[in-house]
C-alpha cells in the first residue's frame, strides 16, 4: 500500500507543478507590471506603482491598434457567423457521399499554419485586384479588408463546429411540424431554428471576436500598413521591452478573465433555461430559481465588485507614496554603484593603476548596463571619459608618491573625506 | 439535378440562396482558390509586382531548387542555412509535441479519473484561462522569466546552483518551454476528453485482475485515449510548426524558425514568390505529417478535428 501512497502524492505533485507551469509565467508578467524597475522584473521589488498603466493610456500608436483590432474583430464576427451557421445548415443536407469530403475542407482552415492562410489570402486580392485592374488604394490592397477575410477563413470554421454541435441536439420534426403547418420555409427558419440556434449564435460570436482579437500569425500578413493590437504588441516587444507590455498583459488578462466569467454566467443561464423549458414542456410548475436576470446574477455581481475593489485600491496604493520609495530606491543604487566604483578602485591600485588594467572592464561595464535598461538612472556614470577622469586622480596619486609604500596610497583614497567627495561629485553629475 | 432540387424545395429559395452562397463564398474565395493562386504564385518567377500577370511573370522551379541547393552563384553544393532551419524546425515541432504529451496524459487522467469532487470541473475551468491570454504576451512572459535577470536566473545564482546567470534565450531552452507552453491547452481537452468517456470499471477489472498501474494504461487506458492524443499531437505540431510569435519573441539572435524566414522573405527580401514557395513547403510538410499520424494511429480526420 505505501508504493500506492507513494505514487498519489506523487501525481499531486505533478498535477501542482503542471499547473504552476500554467500560471506561473502568467502571474510573474502580471506582477512586473507593478514594479516600478524600468525594466520588467519582480526581483530585486522596487516600488508598487501603476505609473506603467497611465504610460500605456499616453500611447497613441497603440489606442490607434485597439480601435484597430476591435473594427476588424466586429467585421469578422459580421462574416464569420453566417457563413459558419451556413456551413453547418449545409453539412446536414449535403449527400452522405459527399459529406467526408466536405467536412475535410471547412475544417481544413483550423489545420493550415496561419501563416499560410495569411500569404495566400494577400495573393489572392492581390491578384484578383490586378485582373479586374483596380487601383492601389481599392478594396483589394486594404488591410482591413485582407484581414477580415483571412481571419474569418478559419475563424468560420471554429463557429461552424459550434454550430455543428448545437444542431446534434436539434429536433427536426419542430421544423417538419411547421411547415406542414404551412409556415413558409423563411418563417420555419426565422421562428424555428434561429430561437434554437440563439445561445450558439452568441457564444460563437464571443469565440470569433476574441479569436480575431488576438490573432497574429495571419494578421502580420494581411495588415499590410495598418496595425492591430497584436502588430503593435509584436513590433514592441521585439525593439525593447518595458514594463508597459505587462500593463497591457494586465489588462487583457483582467479582461478575458472577465469575459470568460461572463461567458461561463450567460452559459449556465442558458442551460437552466433549456432545463426549465423542458420542464414546462413535461407539464410541471415553473420554478422561481430560472427566472433571476442576466444582469443581476450574483456571481456577475461579485465579479463586477472584485474587479472595480481591486482596481481602486491598485490605483491609490500606486499612486500614495511613491515618490519617496523612488528617491529611496535610487538612493540605494546610487549606494550599490558608488561600492563597485571604490571596490574597481581598490584592485586597479592594486593592478598597477594602469589605464590597461581599466579599460576592459569599462566596456564590459557599459555592455552590462546596455543590457540592463534598468540601470539607466547612471547613464554617464559609466561613460568613458568619466572613468577616465576617476584613472586621472588615482594616477596623479600614485605620481605624487612614487617611493611610498602601497599601503598609503590605499589610506588616503579611503579617507572619509576623499569618498564623501567623490559621492558629491558623483551626484552633481546626476542632478545635471 | 435530383439534390439541387430537393435542396431548394427543402430550404425555400431565399435560405437557399443565402446557405448556398455564403458556403461556396467561403468554401471557393476564401479556401480553395487562394491555396491555389498560392501554389501557382510559388511557380513564378520572381519580377515586381507591375510585371505580374504579363509575359516576364512565367513558370519556373527556381524557388524550390533555391530551398534545396541554394542560389546559383554560391559555391555549397546545398542551401544548408534553410535546409538546416527547416529541419530544425521539424524536429523541434515534434520534440515539443513528445513533451507536451508526456506533460498532459497524466495531468488529463489525474482530472479524469483521479481527482475528486469539485475539483476536475474547477480545474478545467481554470485550464481554459491562460488559453485566451495572447499568444504575444504568453511568450514576453516567458522572456520576462528566463531572461539574464529574470526570475530563474535570480533564483539559481542566489540558491547557489549557478555562480552567473545562463542564457536561457540563447541557448533555446526559452524558446522550447514558450512553445510547449503556448499550444498546451490543445493536447490537454482531446487526451482528457478521451480518457474521461473510458468506464471506470475496466481500470477496476484490470486492477483486480492483478495488473500492475503501467500495465493498465498500457493496455486499457492509452488505447482508449488513442484518438484524443493523436488529435493532440496533430494540433499541436502543426501550430507549433506554424507558429511565428513565439521564436519572432523568444528565440536567440542565431535561431531561426521556419516561419521567419518565410516572414523575411515577404516582408523584408520583397521575393513574395519564394515566400510562397516555402509557404507550401510548410504546408505540405503539415498535411504528410497529419496523414502519417493519421495512417500510423488508424484514426480519420473526423476524429481529430473536433
Amino acid at each position: 500500500m505505501t508504493s500506492d501512497h507513494i505514487r498519489k502524492s506523487f501525481s499531486i505533485l505533478f498535477v501542482l507543478i503542471f499547473f504552476a507551469y500554467l500560471f506561473g509565467p502568467l502571474i510573474i508578467m502580471s506582477l512586473t507590471a507593478f514594479n516600478s524597475s524600468s525594466f520588467p522584473r519582480v526581483t530585486p521589488w522596487e516600488c508598487f506603482s501603476v505609473e506603467w498603466f497611465e504610460f500605456l493610456t499616453k500611447d497613441q500608436k497603440l489606442i490607434e491598434g485597439l480601435q484597430n483590432s476591435v473594427f476588424i474583430g466586429l467585421g469578422v464576427v459580421c462574416l464569420a457567423v453566417p457563413m459558419g451557421l451556413a456551413g453547418a445548415l449545409m453539412l446536414t443536407q449535403v449527400r452522405e457521399r459527399v459529406r467526408p469530403w466536405y467536412y475535410t475542407i471547412t475544417i481544413s482552415p483550423i489545420l493550415v499554419p496561419g501563416v499560410v492562410l495569411g500569404i495566400s489570402t494577400l495573393l489572392f486580392w492581390d491578384r484578383v485586384g490586378t485582373m479586374f485592374g483596380a487601383s492601389r488604394e481599392s478594396v483589394f490592397y486594404n488591410g482591413f479588408f485582407l484581414t477580415i477575410i483571412g481571419q474569418a477563413t478559419f475563424i468560420s470554421a471554429y463557429t461552424m463546429l459550434v454550430f455543428i454541435s448545437r444542431l446534434q441536439r436539434f429536433d427536426r420534426v419542430q421544423e417538419e411540424a411547421a411547415l406542414d403547418l404551412g409556415a413558409t420555409h423563411v418563417q420555419t427558419f426565422r421562428k424555428i431554428l434561429l430561437p434554437f440556434l440563439k445561445p450558439a449564435i452568441a457564444s460563437a460570436a464571443v469565440l470569433a471576436f476574441l479569436a480575431s482579437f488576438e490573432n497574429y500569425n495571419t494578421t502580420v500578413f494581411t495588415i499590410v500598413s495598418e496595425s492591430t493590437l497584436t502588430t503593435f504588441l509584436a513590433a514592441k516587444v521585439r525593439h525593447g521591452i518595458n514594463p508597459s507590455i505587462s500593463a497591457l498583459a494586465v489588462v487583457i488578462v483582467v479582461l478575458t478573465l472577465l469575459g470568460a466569467a461572463l461567458h461561463e454566467a450567460f452559459k449556465r443561464r442558458e442551460l437552466a433555461a433549456e432545463k426549465e423549458s423542458a420542464r414546462v414542456a413535461k407539464g410541471e410548475q415553473k420554478s422561481r430559481g430560472a427566472q433571476s436576470r442576466f444582469l443581476f446574477d450574483p456571481t456577475v455581481i461579485m465579479i463586477l465588485l472584485i474587479f472595480t475593489a481591486g482596481l481602486g485600491t491598485a490605483y491609490f496604493a500606486g499612486t500614495i507614496g511613491l515618490d519617496e520609495c523612488k528617491t529611496e530606491v535610487l538612493a540605494e543604487k546610487r549606494r550599490i554603484v558608488q561600492e563597485r566604483i571604490k571596490k574597481r578602485q581598490q584592485k586597479t591600485m592594486f593592478q598597477d593603476a594602469g589605464r590597461q588594467a581599466l579599460t576592459p572592464l569599462t566596456q564590459e561595464e557599459i555592455k552590462k548596463r546596455q543590457a540592463a535598461p534598468g540601470t539607466s538612472n547612471f547613464q554617464g556614470l559609466f561613460s568613458p571619459e568619466n572613468l577616465e577622469e576617476q584613472v586621472g586622480t588615482s594616477k596623479e596619486e600614485t605620481q605624487d608618491a612614487p617611493g611610498r609604500a602601497g599601503t598609503e596610497n590605499f589610506q588616503s583614497i579611503f579617507a572619509p573625506r576623499n569618498l564623501e567627495e567623490q559621492v558629491g561629485s558623483e551626484e552633481q553629475k546626476q542632478s545635471e | 439535378m435530383g439534390f439541387w432540387q430537393d435542396f431548394f424545395r427543402k430550404n425555400g429559395k431565399a435560405l437557399g440562396l443565402f446557405l448556398l452562397g455564403s458556403v461556396a463564398c467561403w468554401m471557393l474565395l476564401m479556401i480553395i482558390l487562394p491555396q491555389l493562386f498560392m501554389l501557382d504564385f510559388s511557380f513564378r518567377t520572381n519580377v515586381p509586382p507591375p510585371l505580374w500577370g504579363t509575359e516576364a511573370h512565367g513558370y519556373t522551379f527556381e524557388h524550390y531548387r533555391y530551398m534545396i541547393y541554394g542560389s546559383a552563384q554560391s559555391t555549397e553544393s546545398y542551401n544548408f542555412v534553410d535546409l538546416s532551419v527547416f529541419g530544425r524546425t521539424i524536429l523541434t515541432a515534434i520534440f515539443v509535441t513528445l513533451i507536451d504529451v508526456a506533460l498532459c496524459y497524466p495531468v488529463a487522467y489525474y482530472l479524469a479519473h483521479v481527482a475528486t469532487g469539485g475539483w476536475p470541473r474547477l480545474m478545467v475551468m481554470a485550464l481554459i484561462v491562460p488559453f485566451w491570454v495572447n499568444e504575444l504576451l504568453r511568450a514576453f512572459a516567458f522572456k520576462i522569466m528566463f531572461g539574464s535577470t529574470g526570475i530563474i536566473n535570480n533564483f539559481l545564482v542566489a540558491i547557489g546552483i549557478l555562480d552567473q546567470p545562463f542564457d536561457f534565450i540563447r541557448n533555446s531552452v526559452a524558446l522550447y518551454s514558450g512553445l510547449s507552453y503556448a499550444y498546451i491547452l490543445l493536447m490537454i481537452f482531446p487526451i482528457y476528453n478521451a480518457v474521461e468517456s473510458l468506464d471506470k470499471n475496466q481500470i477496476e477489472a484490470a486492477r483486480d485482475l492483478g495488473s500492475p498501474w503501467w500495465r493498465i494504461h498500457w493496455r486499457v487506458v492509452i488505447p482508449h485515449a488513442k484518438p484524443g492524443i493523436t488529435s493532440g499531437c496533430t494540433m499541436v505540431f502543426m501550430l507549433t510548426a506554424g507558429a511565428l510569435a513565439a521564436p519572432q519573441i523568444l528565440g536567440g539572435p542565431s535561431s531561426l524558425w521556419f516561419t521567419q524566414i518565410i516572414y523575411q522573405a515577404f516582408n523584408q527580401a520583397g521575393n513574395w514568390a519564394r515566400g510562397s514557395a516555402y509557404a507550401i513547403i510548410l504546408l505540405a510538410t503539415c498535411i504528410i505529417f497529419v496523414l502519417c499520424v493519421m495512417k500510423i494511429f488508424k484514426v480519420k480526420l473526423g476524429e481529430i478535428a473536433r
